[in-house]
């Protein structure tokens, strides 16, 4: 089935060859990005916001923040596509960004923000605070559970370093592969997996350190 | 095997990612050293947690905005039409654009109050000056000496000054612990000052009759 945008396709070249570094598909998002084609950016919303969101998320550890940064995100894909040079893939590249502005606003953050009271409740209080796919397996009393450790992971998750957070976010919660990550942090193999060990082992230390009663169902 | 080396291949290991000889080896390791064998079930259950948190849903604004975003970003890129440099001149010029909205109205607002302000207090301020219709006394020692040395303060005295509507003391007198002392007003000598000719401040203030209480610490000096 024809792609919409394939229907107007204005100034887009008929000729389509995948780069060296993306996929055709990939390649083809590209060129409609760059031909300002509408539905070439309605695709590449569908595709990653969510993905984008989730990993964002996870990184900056508030919704509010998540989606300042994931708006930047997307405002600097946008812009970058005409320099965008296609050694990586398009996810790689999306991913680096979403990274350095996560990194990046909460440099900003530590530095202006560090010593404001915030006024809302914080997540700890309201678990519930972001909407999550709910599992129709689960009963109540399972459900409530589950939310409390997820709470407690979470919780844990802000308090580690930031670098090692990055890795076992993309890992355990993105699930992308060594190589990925280590394209998109732009470090060696090796140093990936020592920061997703540094990253688990300082997130069993944080669990494994608090008293409260979920934690066994936490490390379950 | 030893513990250094299983901990090179840890990550490998609670990831499934290990095989062949490899794999056999460290899991004879972990059959006999039960530190090995903790460490990685604990890692394992921090992987298989972070796994199981469930996916963050954006909200819905967050979709609406990134369309509103990708149609701005496509209206510039169509105006451009083709030209790089006019694409990075619209870029700039709509970065622009928002960067200084917020600041629009309290800019404009602060320029025109600063303008009504000046321009109602800029034909008060002259560099003139006059005398003032009303005189200060100034007190002087009959002489200065500049090789003074002090050496000892005394207790705390206070001067009472009575002030008349125009700012002429018609009255002093002074005290402290054990002495008062009535001043006489005919031995004061009183000098003409200049003020600067600011009509629109003394229009606003005024000397009042009233008593001033001034508390001095003299100090002793000795040649």
């Amino acid at each position: 089935m024809a792609h919409p945008f394939f229907a107007n396709s204005g100034k887009l070249s008929i000729l389509a060859g995948a780069q060296i570094g993306i996929s055709e598909e990939d390649a083809r998002i590209l060129r409609g990005l760059r031909s300002g084609i509408e539905g070439a950016y309605e695709e590449l919303i569908e595709r990653y916001e969510q993905q984008i969101f989730g990993m964002v998320y996870r990184l900056v550890g508030n919704q509010s923040d998540a989606c300042d940064v994931v708006q930047e995100v997307f405002l600097k894909v946008f812009r970058g596509v005409t320099a965008f040079r296609e050694q990586s893939s398009l996810r790689t590249w999306i991913y680096r960004i979403a990274v350095n502005e996560a990194y990046n606003h909460r440099r900003w953050f530590v530095r202006h923000c560090r010593m404001e009271v915030p006024m809302e409740e914080t997540r700890s209080e309201h678990p519930n605070s972001l909407d999550y796919t709910p599992d129709p397996g689960r009963s109540p009393f399972e459900q409530a559970m589950d939310n409390e450790t997820r709470t407690l992971i979470e919780v844990a998750l802000t308090r580690i370093n930031p670098v090692f957070r990055t890795a076992v976010v993309l890992r355990d919660v993105q699930n992308l592969s060594y190589e990925e990550i280590a394209d998109i942090l732009q470090v060696s193999l090796g140093t990936v997996k020592s920061r997703i060990l540094r990253g688990r082992e300082a997130l069993r230390r944080e669990l494994t350190q608090r008293p409260d009663q979920g934690l066994a169902e936490a490390m379950a | 095997m030893t513990c250094w080396s299983v901990n090179r291949r840890i990550t490998d290991y609670v990831d499934g990612l290990l095989k062949g000889s490899e794999l056999a080896r460290v899991a004879a390791h972990l059959r006999r050293c039960g530190n090995c064998e903790a460490r990685i079930q604990d890692l394992g259950s921090v992987r298989s947690s972070l796994r199981q948190l469930p996916k963050a849903k954006s909200p819905s604004q967050v979709r609406t905005r990134l369309r509103v975003i990708a149609s701005q970003e496509r209206t510039l890129i169509l105006e451009a039409d083709g030209s790089r440099l006019l694409l990075s001149w619209n870029h700039w010029k709509f970065r622009m654009q928002q960067l200084m909205r917020p600041f629009t109205i309290p800019a404009t607002g602060g320029l025109c109050s600063s303008l009504v302000l000046f321009g109602a207090l800029a034909f008060t301020i002259g560099n003139t000056t006059r005398g003032v219709a009303y005189e200060v006394p100034v007190f002087a020692p009959a002489s200065i000496d500049a090789n003074l040395v002090p050496v000892e303060l005394r207790s705390s005295i206070v001067l009472t000054l009575s002030l008349d509507g125009n700012g002429r003391i018609t009255d002093y007198a002074f005290r402290n612990d054990t002495h008062s002392v009535q001043g006489d007003p005919a031995t004061l000598q009183y000098h003409n000052l200049s003020v600067p000719d600011i009509p629109s401040v003394m229009a606003l203030a005024q000397p009042v009759s009233s008593d001033i209480q001034i508390s001095v610490t003299p100090m002793i000096f000795r040649r």
